[in-house]
């Protein structure tokens, strides 16, 4: 059955990674959701997330988290990669903001989409 | 905390254009996605689907946390965060309502009609979309700020810029 889809295969979306225009972090806090603005290193093929020590003294380790980084304004310019996944705890990161602190997303479901490549495709259901 | 009547935070939220809008399931599983968002009488509406996680998720549980930022002036770091509650409204008078204002908003705008333009052969495909009610019906989410902080984003750390990772 075919359906119009704005989903794209995430490695085209791996300019995000690179570029990072809007990057946070969205987890599940005592009071509801959170989220955190974190910034993003894409390094062979791991999402490390640097996050600020406020936010990161909230996640537990296995603790599930969504990563979005996303760009656009424009209707055909938003574009987003969206990582569920894991939390993980991270050694130090050379080189980096230390005033962060890094860890690592184990992604279980990786989508991306842009508008600017809606189109009919087979029905992803 | 400041208060989300404060003039720095509605002066954001009259030139942010994109939220991106955290929930929680039923589950208590977290989400987060960007949505186009009008204000209107210190309430934040989002415009969404009656099937996305989104709304599914405040029907679930109505607590929200919401990002953002002058995309317009990106050297302006400072990210407003706005926690509070909110609910699916799908009464036809709203959502109409909604869609004018967000056509005001990102599509009868210079920037907005040039996008479009140059995208015109996308639109049946965009009609197709918004028409099929594949996710459901339009509807949309209204929140009722409570609280608002100002974070700062962190600067932009690009692959090249790793050295190593110990």
């Amino acid at each position: 059955m075919k359906g119009i889809t704005l989903n794209i295969d995430p490695v085209e979306a791996r300019d995000l990674l690179e570029r990072v225009p809007r990057a946070c972090v969205a987890f599940t806090g005592d009071e509801g959701p959170q989220v955190e603005l974190v910034t993003v290193l894409f390094k062979d093929d791991r999402y490390l997330i640097g996050m600020p020590s406020s936010g990161a003294s909230h996640l537990t380790v296995d603790e599930e988290v969504v990563l979005l980084v996303d760009d656009g304004v424009n209707f055909f310019d938003l574009r987003a990669i969206y990582v569920r996944g894991h939390f993980q705890e991270l050694g130090q990161v050379e080189g980096l903001a230390g005033d962060f602190v890094w860890v690592e997303v184990q992604p279980t479901r990786i989508v991306a989409w842009d508008y600017a490549r809606i189109r009919e495709a087979d029905d992803e259901s | 905390m400041m208060n989300p009547d404060d003039p720095a935070v509605v002066d954001i939220l009259r030139r942010a254009m994109v939220a991106r809008i955290a929930t929680v399931s039923r589950n208590g599983r977290p989400h987060v996605n960007p949505l186009y968002f009008v204000c209107r009488n210190g309430k934040i509406y989002l415009g969404t689907v009656e099937r996305t996680l989104a709304a599914l998720n405040v029907t679930a549980n109505p607590r929200v946390t919401i990002l953002f930022n002058i995309e317009s002036q990106p050297n302006d770091r400072r990210v407003l965060r706005i926690r509070g509650s909110a609910t699916v409204r799908t009464d036809s008078k709203l959502c109409r309502w909604y869609v004018v204002r967000d056509l005001r908003k990102y599509i009868m705008t210079r920037s907005g009609v040039g996008n479009t333009l140059a995208h015109v052969r996308l639109l049946p495909a965009v009609r197709r979309f918004v028409s099929s009610g594949e996710k459901g019906k339009e509807c949309v989410l209204e929140v009722r700020p409570e609280t608002a902080e100002f974070l700062t984003a962190p600067k932009r750390v690009g692959n090249k810029e790793n050295k190593a990772v110990s």
